[in-house]
């Protein structure tokens, strides 16, 4: 028996106007190849999982307290009279670095997927006419967390030093952006995004899934 | 060689074997991406990663279904979660923008069929969108679509009747293209 909504006219009256929905260009099988190679050659990195991430969120706060512990004690108490003692404060320090890493790997997760939901979308528009302006102010704040980044132990890893320094030069254009000649400057830096293949190093450095633990404003 | 033999030199490493794979396989891949995203860098952006994290789970992939089921549920994983990340930036660019031009927004001209067609695909639930995508306009079975989706055959059946009922009252004003 027909549905209700089944009208056999309709629906291969929509299939056939519908093959020109968003009809594809023929495959760039060659140009997309080279960046798959590209970015699997850049593979990098801070490979979290998910259960990984709630024990770096916890590791984290863990390393936060026994900071504040530790700068209470060394406040409060006289210098160490033993060298067990001097050890073991060697050992608790040793491990407070070894968390504060893990800690600015995962902001550094953070900071990179918004960059790259920025990129990403700066890319696709880029022949349309979003707000100038609002682009260069959103390009200005991942710039500064870009640069707070560079300064911080999470460049200390070679490879996402040399991202982030990308990252800046990128976002740096961006954040000059000049109305008036809006469109030419933007053709330009979308050029020079795909020259360096900057998006599919970004994406590579970043891990999958989705990031839930929350360290906006930690850097 | 066959496709599983094809797996089997391409989990040894073989890079000729993933090239070979790729060539298989991305046409499907970037038209459904290119489909589904209606823009070429961003259906370029999300082919070369289905494909890098197919490459890097092969060794998950146990050929319990097809190859190309398996891909093309990464495909869809991709492209769904690629375009939310897009939307929803793009959405605080709106509300932005929209906040400084209140009052200012001006009647368009009424466009044609293809431009309505378009605005009342785009405007479907995601999961309509992307059932009827898939169906309609790529040639999917709904056992495909099932399989890629995660969903029961059934479901993917019904949204595409929910997709259509949609269109055709988005598209009631065209109605005489189709009683012809």
């Amino acid at each position: 028996m027909m549905d209700q909504h089944e009208d056999p006219k309709f629906e291969k009256w929509l299939r056939d106007e519908a093959r020109s929905y968003h009809s594809p260009l023929p495959t760039p099988r060659d140009e997309i190849w080279k960046r798959i190679e590209d970015a699997r050659r850049h593979k990098h990195v801070i490979e979290l999982r998910p259960w990984m991430r709630w024990v770096v969120a916890a590791a984290a706060v863990l390393a936060v307290g026994i900071g504040i512990g530790r700068w209470s004690a060394n406040q409060a108490s006289a210098p160490p009279a033993s060298t067990a003692t001097a050890g073991a404060g060697t050992r608790v320090a040793n491990e407070i670095d070894s968390l504060a890493s893990v800690a600015y790997q995962v902001a550094a997760t953070q900071y990179l997927s918004r960059t790259e939901a920025f990129l990403t979308s700066f890319r696709a528009d880029a022949n349309r006419s979003a707000n100038t302006a609002r682009l260069a102010r959103q390009a200005r704040d991942l710039l500064m967390t870009t640069q707070l980044m560079l300064d911080s132990p999470a460049a200390d890893d070679p490879r996402l030093r040399s991202l982030l320094g990308d990252l800046e030069l990128v976002l740096m254009q961006i954040s000059l952006l000049n109305p008036v000649q809006d469109g030419r400057d933007r053709d330009l830096i979308t050029q020079g995004m795909n020259q360096t293949n900057v998006l599919p190093k970004l994406r590579s450095a970043i891990p999958a899934g989705p990031v839930p633990v929350r360290t906006e404003g930690a850097l | 060689m066959d496709e599983s033999q094809l797996l089997a030199r391409v989990r040894a490493g073989d890079s000729a074997a993933e090239r070979t794979l790729y060539d298989a396989h991305v046409d499907r891949v970037y038209r459904l991406a290119f489909r589904l995203a209606g823009d070429d860098a961003l259906a370029q952006d999300f082919t070369q990663e289905t494909f890098i994290r197919a490459f890097d789970r092969l060794g998950s992939f146990r050929g319990d279904a097809a190859f190309s089921t398996w891909l093309h549920t990464i495909t869809t994983t991709v492209v769904l979660n690629g375009l939310r990340k897009v939307k929803r930036l793009r959405q605080r660019e709106t509300d932005i923008d929209d906040a400084h031009e209140i009052g200012t927004t001006q009647r368009h001209a009424e466009p044609d069929l293809k431009v309505r067609l378009r605005q009342a695909i785009d405007a479907l639930p995601e999961g309509y969108r992307t059932v009827f995508v898939m169906h309609d306009v790529e040639g999917y079975t709904h056992e495909e679509i099932g399989a890629a989706l995660g969903v029961e055959t059934g479901t993917s059946k019904a949204q595409l009747s929910r997709a259509r009922a949609k269109l055709r009252v988005a598209l009631s004003d065209f109605a005489g293209e189709w009683v012809r």
